[in-house]
């Protein structure tokens, strides 16, 4: 079975003092769920940053679904990556409501409004899909961006610390959800945390970075 | 680490408009290595040092006025409580909304020997029609006030801006160490804000050196005045521009004094540990004084001038409805929406490339392509003048003049002009778009076009339309270049009011003068709004 995410020997460094990933390798298959757990300054979102395309690996290889998408010779922009991503601080898009939000990565389809409202109703926020984000609660802000990054049905989910700015009840509530959202749908994730509780929720394997460098 | 990898549209745009906004300027530097011809014997035996000395005598001049009255006004509404401070605090802005030449043509009618004031004085005293009161202005001091009292509000901008963003511990440690009232803001708080005040200076000279339509109302001869004459009365564009480029590298000094005082603008406090000054509440002798001293300004820069414009056009003069008034008035605001849109169009998408490109050079490009403020409009005339006449004859039809005789170089020339203002208007609303924003749109497979027309200009609505309001009122001021480059017959507000003084019917002049003075206070409404918003957060 080829991989659905596979990252050959990625290093990267904004200067030549100091490292900030060294050949990291990993391959993650359809349907895996895995965790990258690390401290601050590891370089775990660096990596997504990479994964995603936002950043350019300074030596390695990238391939999702078998395709090459980065490499020294080429550089495959996000938007052509069919990734989803969850960040800590949300970004959602100010200026659209929430519907509007979710629906903005889907492209070309008649029924995007209902793709959108079945996402929210999953995440439990299709009574707000009128608002904007700025009338939504932190939780409810995180439940709509979540639903954001899978509206377009992306190949992998990378989610980088979601849940770190929540409270600690609703953090629990989001986490039972969620993991049973990503299993019905069957998806392809990879998460970068560095709270271990949350990794050992969601995880099928959990890999330690330190330093740039898998443990 | 992003790095160019293709040539696309984002990298096209932004070095096809420095191309642009280059030419002017390596045409008119260009000169200087061509044949220096016999009229600049004539220049430098009769008139050059007239240039010179005036020029010098005027930036003086106007420098110790404006900051007397740009620091002073800025000190007092900043640092103490007195009756009128809040009405102040914007109204000194006003004069801002008024262009030099405009005031001198007031000024023209309010003091000559048979002008407004002279009249009522006389009339008043019941004086003889000899008796002169007021003194000839139609000279050097006299374009000293024009100036002064015109461009004092940058002044006033910028250090009103910099003593609200001093600290107050440090001026408490001042007291503690020994330092009376008087002595904390003389020897602490002004050098702390030296920086900013030298900033505004720079542009309040810049402006005075690149000013056309008072100093040639008043006859004195300056440079801008000289390369005019220069050009137009001996025929001799090239002497003209060469003339052009010693003011343009006098200018270029000032430009590069106003960005390093920028840079070291931060002598003030930094916003993480910044406490508001303490307002002091001035007891009613003192409270009378700063009263009367921010009411000279005001009234001087702009109740007087505007006052006697309304006077002409409502006894002498209603002509708001006449076809010329109508034409020119259609004409400008053609014109300036027109530019204005452009300009503004031009700013987001250079601003957009930048942002999605993270590159150096296109970075220093974009910063580049703001230096066009500086430039006197009588310099920029003379460069475009040069370029689309050289566009004419070499890559277009050699008989025709079809860019030289069209709008085209009158829309570039007030582009460039006004460049430096739509870019700080949506550079600093793009910087507070996060980039995480960005990121999560190109993930949702959003860029290039469908990521500036979804999410960047949505978000930058208001930063937008507020670049089209100020350039606007920028281009509807805006004479040397327009003189000069406007097709024939094709006359605006700022050229018919030249006109009409020119042949001394200062009344006639009155109707576009306040139009001009209307538009030009679009930009006061946008600053008050500001000065009103930084009120409770104690800056601006």
């Amino acid at each position: 079975m080829m991989p659905m995410l596979d990252l050959e020997n990625i290093s990267h460094s904004y200067n030549e003092e100091r490292a900030i990933l060294s050949n990291v390798s990993l391959k993650i298959m359809a349907g895996e769920f895995i965790s990258i757990l690390g401290p601050s300054g590891s370089g775990k979102s660096t990596l997504l940053r990479i994964i995603s395309g936002l950043e350019k690996q300074t030596s390695g290889k990238v391939k999702l679904n078998n395709n090459i998408v980065s490499d020294d010779n080429y550089h495959s922009p996000p938007e052509k990556r069919n990734l989803g991503l969850v960040v800590q601080d949300k970004s959602l898009f100010p200026h659209l409501n929430v519907l509007r939000n979710v629906t903005f990565g889907i492209r070309g389809k008649k029924d995007r409004d209902n793709i959108g409202k079945d996402l929210l109703k999953l995440f439990k926020v299709d009574q707000h899909e009128k608002k904007f984000p700025n009338e939504l609660s932190g939780g409810e802000q995180q439940r709509v961006a979540l639903a954001r990054s899978l509206a377009p049905k992306p190949n992998i989910l990378l989610l980088d610390e979601p849940f770190s700015a929540l409270d600690d009840d609703l953090k629990e509530e989001l986490y039972l959800e969620t993991k049973k959202i990503i299993q019905d749908k069957k998806m392809t994730v990879l998460m970068v945390t560095h709270d271990k509780n949350e990794a050992d929720i969601f995880s099928d394997k959990i890999i330690f970075l330190e330093n740039g460098r898998i443990k | 680490m992003n790095r160019i990898t293709n040539i696309n549209f984002w990298i096209l745009f932004p070095a096809i408009v420095f191309v642009f906004f280059l030419m002017p300027l390596v045409a008119v530097l260009s000169s200087l290595f061509g044949e220096y011809s016999d009229n600049w014997n004539h220049l430098y035996n009769f008139v050059l040092f007239d240039y010179l000395r005036n020029s010098a005598v005027l930036v003086f001049g106007v420098s110790v006025l404006t900051l007397i009255i740009g620091t002073g006004t800025a000190w007092l509404v900043s640092n103490f409580n007195f009756f009128g401070k809040r009405f102040f605090e914007w109204a000194l802005i006003l004069p801002l909304s008024i262009p030099p030449y405009i005031l001198a043509y007031t000024f023209t009618g309010l003091f000559d020997s048979y002008g407004t004031l002279n009249n009522l004085v006389r009339n008043i005293f019941e004086l003889e029609q000899s008796y002169i009161f007021f003194p000839n202005i139609r000279n050097i001091f006299g374009a000293i006030i024009v100036f002064s009292f015109t461009l004092y509000p940058y002044i006033y901008l910028v250090a009103r801006s910099a003593f609200l963003n001093q600290s107050r511990s440090t001026l408490e440690s001042g007291r503690i160490l020994g330092l009376n009232r008087f002595e904390i803001s003389f020897k602490l708080a002004m050098p702390m804000i030296r920086p900013a005040i030298i900033g505004g200076l720079m542009l309040v000279i810049m402006e005075t050196l690149s000013d056309f339509g008072a100093v040639e109302h008043f006859a004195i001869p300056t440079f801008t005045t000289g390369i005019f004459r220069t050009w137009y009365g001996m025929g001799d564009l090239l002497t003209a521009m060469q003339l052009s480029s010693f003011l343009l590298i006098l200018v270029a000094i000032f430009l590069l004094i106003e960005n390093k005082s920028r840079r070291n603008a931060g002598f003030v406090s930094d916003s993480s540990t910044h406490s508001p000054i303490q307002i002091e509440r001035l007891n009613s002798r003192y409270s009378a004084l700063a009263f009367v001293f921010c009411s000279i300004p005001l009234l001087v820069g702009f109740i007087l001038p505007t006052s006697e414009l309304i006077i002409w056009a409502i006894y002498y003069n209603p002509s708001f409805f006449d076809d010329r008034f109508l034409d020119a008035a259609l004409n400008t605001i053609t014109l300036a929406v027109v530019a204005a849109v452009l300009c503004s169009m031009t700013a987001l998408l250079i601003n957009f490339s930048v942002r999605i490109n993270k590159n150096k050079i296109l970075r220093l490009l974009s910063s580049f392509l703001s230096i066009g403020y500086a430039l006197p409009g009588l310099i920029l005339a003379v460069g475009i003048v040069q370029t689309t006449t050289f566009i004419d004859s070499n890559l277009l039809n050699k008989s025709s003049l079809a860019l030289t005789g069209s709008l085209f170089g009158l829309v570039l020339a007030y582009i460039i002009k006004s460049y430096a203002l739509s870019n700080n208007t949506i550079s600093s609303g793009m910087e507070k778009i996060s980039i995480g924003i960005d990121n999560s749109a190109r993930v949702l497979k959003s860029s290039g076009w469908n990521l500036l027309g979804s999410i960047h200009f949505p978000l930058l609505k208001t930063s937008f339309f507020t670049s089209i309001l100020l350039v606007i009122s920028e281009v509807v001021k805006e004479l040397p270049a327009t003189l000069i480059l406007r097709p024939f017959n094709f006359d605006t507000l700022a050229v018919s009011t030249y006109i009409y003084a020119a042949e001394e019917r200062m009344r006639d002049a009155a109707a576009p003068s306040i139009a001009i003075i209307l538009v030009g206070l679009i930009p006061i409404i946008i600053i008050t709004r500001m000065i009103r918003s930084s009120r409770d957060k104690g800056a601006m």
